[in-house]
């Protein structure tokens, strides 16, 4: 093992692996602390029933989520960052992007060591970044939040689907052949849910539209790349 | 809505910040250990500097898309349940669907007439738990995930970032289908991110000036939004 090795899997990953486990359990344990408090002091109790019918009705909706998005999105955010971005959350929206943007930036490939690290400190970064703005927006109150204009509000609505485009175009680029399939996979998959023919399915099966895209996409570009390894084979 | 005076009260403010914290302290204890292992390994003070202004411009659009979604939330949830809930796990969308499964299971819809302090609690209940899967799953199970990718790649590194680039856009082909197929400004707003980003990748990898990666997914998300907003 080389000494880079070393540092990184010797000492770097048992530390983060340790400390990830920990946080995650101490967070979702501190999570729960304000609803106790509302119960145990300020006798806001609802019903048993009535807490496990709005959690089985979110967890009809998200329970495969759970398992599908931590799969997914593993490969591009490492394990620390697998960590950060399960206990903070808003990953489509924010974690995911600045981590791709932060590997950009300083040109590694998302999967290295180097690509781990650098996840790791754009989820970091977004969290800082995520909770200051919060906290002024929640400071200054609905209220104030009310009094701009709609047109901005409107505005600012399409930040998503401009930073869901514009991601995409950051991967796709360099790897044209995979964006085509990812997109063919993506559509048709997409198309058949609208159509009601995933139907078959249970639950929403909204989950089997970024099974197939992701997997489905991995899976033919692991395929194409084994072609292209044979043809160069050959050539050799 | 006598509740708000609770749900915006110090004790609530006090309990999401024991919360708030320990996402705080954990993505500063990884981000220093991540700055110190990654000079060890070899990663310039250069790159690492890039990487962190990147990062931190890249996160401005983002989080003030999150802070326009909070509007409803904040109205009926108060301040502190806001702050806490959108500083982890779950998102806007999220949120507001958790919480309008609570106030359903007290026979209330979420925000309307009959709102009091045992709905907004059963809304936080639904919320928190609702989401206790994802924490709880990568706390215990992320080392895993590292072998099953490595287990994907047959054992072979070289595949590696093949995979990542896969897994990255399959999931972000995913998110662009669902606006591309609703043919709305939403639609124009992710296609222009979309090209102004193409456009941004393939003069940043020509001409290697760093301002292209500090700033590309911003000036694509402005110019998508204002396209968007054009229409």
């Amino acid at each position: 093992m080389s000494d880079n090795g070393k540092v990184f899997d010797g000492s770097y990953m048992p530390f983060i692996v340790r400390w990830g486990r920990l946080t995650n359990v101490l967070g979702f344990l501190a999570g729960l602390g304000p609803a106790i408090m509302l119960y145990v002091i300020f006798g806001f109790r609802p019903p048993f029933s009535a807490i496990m019918a709005g959690f089985i009705a979110q967890a009809s909706v998200s329970g495969v989520f759970w398992f599908v998005e931590p799969i997914s999105y593993f490969p591009i955010f490492g394990v620390p960052a697998t960590y950060q971005a399960f206990l903070s959350g808003n990953i489509a929206n924010m974690r995911l992007p600045v981590a791709a943007a932060a590997q950009e930036a300083a040109g590694v490939e998302p999967g290295s060591n180097e690509g781990t690290i650098l996840s790791c400190i754009g989820v970091a970064i977004s969290v800082f970044v995520n909770i200051a703005i919060l906290t002024a927006a929640v400071a200054l109150g609905a209220a104030v939040l009310k009094q701009l204009p709609p047109s901005v509000m409107r505005s600012l609505g399409f930040i998503l689907p401009a930073l869901f485009g514009a991601v995409f175009a950051q991967f796709a680029v360099p790897n044209p052949k995979i964006a085509g399939v990812a997109i063919v996979f993506a559509s048709a998959m997409t198309f058949a849910l609208r159509k009601g023919l995933l139907a078959f399915l249970p639950g929403n099966p909204v989950y089997a539209v970024i099974i197939v895209s992701v997997f489905g996409t991995i899976f033919v570009a692991k395929k194409m790349h084994e072609m292209e390894e044979k043809k160069k084979g050959a050539a050799a | 809505m006598e509740y708000l005076k609770i749900a915006n009260g110090l004790p609530m403010w006090i309990a999401t910040g024991i919360a708030v914290s320990i996402v705080l302290f954990q993505s500063i204890l990884f981000m220093r250990k991540s700055m110190s292992c990654g000079r060890q390994i070899g990663i310039s003070d250069e790159t690492l500097k890039v990487a962190v202004k990147a990062s931190i411009i890249s996160s401005f659009g983002p989080a003030l898309a999150i802070v326009v979604g909070i509007v409803p939330l904040l109205v009926t949830m108060g301040g502190p349940t806001v702050w806490m809930r959108e500083s982890m796990i779950g998102s806007v969308t999220y949120e507001l669907m958790a919480a309008g499964f609570g106030t359903a299971a007290m026979g209330v819809t979420l925000g309307q007439a009959g709102m009091d302090g045992t709905t907004f609690a059963c809304a936080l209940w639904a919320m928190t738990l609702g989401s206790t899967g994802w924490v709880l799953f990568t706390a215990f199970f992320t080392p895993q995930l590292d072998k099953f990718r490595t287990l994907i790649a047959g054992g072979r590194k070289a595949l590696i970032p093949i995979i990542s680039a896969s897994a990255m856009l399959g999931a972000f082909a995913y998110l662009d289908a669902d606006r591309i197929l609703k043919f709305d400004a939403g639609t124009v707003a992710c296609l222009a991110g979309f090209a102004v980003m193409a456009a941004l990748v393939v003069y940043g990898r020509k001409s290697k000036a760093r301002w292209v990666g500090e700033w590309a997914l911003t000036i694509a998300m402005v110019v998508g939004m204002v396209a968007g907003a054009l229409v």
